[in-house]
């Protein structure tokens, strides 16, 4: 276990969607996009773990300019697949996005997003560095929108670092940490949020200590 | 703590019965069910507010469950009041309802002054409630700071 600090280099702007991008959550998504299944995608990310915790931080950057994007994207307005394989609402009838009294076979349905320049995202963690170079090695984009062109990675580099992904030089919260696994300065801001995969997991949100936003 | 257990221990019991049911499965039908009001017709939590907190959480909506109280003021009344009387750190839920249920994914417990969340089903506004709003404030950010004594 070696600590790191590794920096993906950006080539067009990122869309985040909100959250903290931690660096397990990146290197999990990396093994499900290999084949894995969610719990073995979770089960081989190379970092450090302390009861549940993973020693990865959230993604460090400089937002150089913030901007929006909205795609347009023509639907079909009818499903199809057979009803049946398709799930309800409670009134029993299918899910509907576009009004059919208002559209023929297809309906436009748009979606915003905002965007931020950054010349390069940066993490901190504790693990096997080898490892984790070799999968950030196979990351082209990053974020949401990436089959739009968003988030391009253009190069990766990795360094020795003194932090082991949870708690900053300072004593600063680098990821979402659970109150009582916090071992550094505890005026940090405190809030709720998830602190370990699966990042959607609604059990998985307790009150933690905050990295500083970007 | 977990979000989804403090919402149904000091309001979601409240108002419907969650046997059965997971924490997160209980705080989604509370938000989406359909309740009895005072006047007997069935209404969802589609407007006024709620602060959940522990002990005796607050409803505008009078409804027929026990157990909650029940408050006349406006959502701004009530949050401001309850941010100025806030002692900074136990936990706190701010909802504001909509005609659309509020998802679960938006529920946040507020802990820190710096991070005030109210909850609501276009998404969730949070700002430092000692910091003066700038031009991407949110309107209830704008309204909370403009009638908090200072």
């Amino acid at each position: 276990m070696d600590r790191f600090a590794v920096t993906l280099r950006l080539a067009s702007p990122l869309v985040t969607g909100g959250g903290y991008m931690t660096l397990d959550a990146l290197l999990a998504a990396v093994l499900f996009d290999s084949g894995e299944t969610v719990e073995a995608a979770h089960a081989k990310v190379p970092l450090k773990n302390t009861q549940g915790l993973w020693h990865g931080s959230a993604a460090v950057y400089e937002t150089l300019e913030v901007g929006r994007q909205a795609f347009v994207a023509n639907l079909r307005a009818t499903h199809d697949l057979t009803p049946d394989l398709i799930a309800k609402n409670k009134h029993g009838a299918l899910h509907a996005k576009i009004s059919l009294g208002r559209r023929r076979d297809f309906g436009p349905v748009m979606n915003g997003y905002q965007y931020l320049v950054a010349e390069s995202l940066t993490w901190y963690g504790e693990g096997d560095s080898a490892a984790v170079e070799r999968l950030l090695r196979t990351v082209r984009f990053i974020g949401k929108r990436r089959a739009s062109g968003f988030g391009e990675v253009s190069g990766v580099e990795m360094s020795p670092s003194d932090v082991d992904g949870v708690v900053g030089m300072l004593g600063d919260p680098l990821r979402p940490v659970p109150l009582e696994l916090f071992t550094g300065d505890k005026s940090a801001i405190r809030g709720d949020a998830a602190w370990k995969p699966a990042y959607w997991r609604p059990e998985n949100r307790a009150i933690c200590y905050l990295p500083s936003q970007n | 703590m977990n979000t989804y257990e403090f919402f149904m221990e000091h309001f979601g019991r409240h108002l419907i019965d969650a046997e059965g049911l997971t924490a997160a499965q209980g705080t989604e039908k509370a938000l989406s069910s359909n309740y009895t009001t005072l006047k007997g017709t069935p209404s969802r939590l589609q407007s006024g507010w709620a602060v959940v907190r522990p002990g005796v959480s607050s409803l505008q909506l009078k409804i027929t469950a026990k157990g909650i109280a029940y408050d006349n003021r406006t959502a701004m009344e009530a949050f401001i009041d309850e941010l100025t009387t806030w002692d900074g750190d136990s936990p706190r839920i701010f909802l504001q309802f909509e005609k659309a249920p509020v998802p679960i994914s938006n529920l946040f417990i507020t802990v820190d002054r710096r991070l005030i969340r109210i909850c609501s089903p276009k998404g969730v506004a949070s700002f430092d409630m000692n910091v003066d709003p700038d031009s991407s404030a949110t309107i209830v950010q704008r309204a909370i700071w403009k009638r908090l004594p200072k």
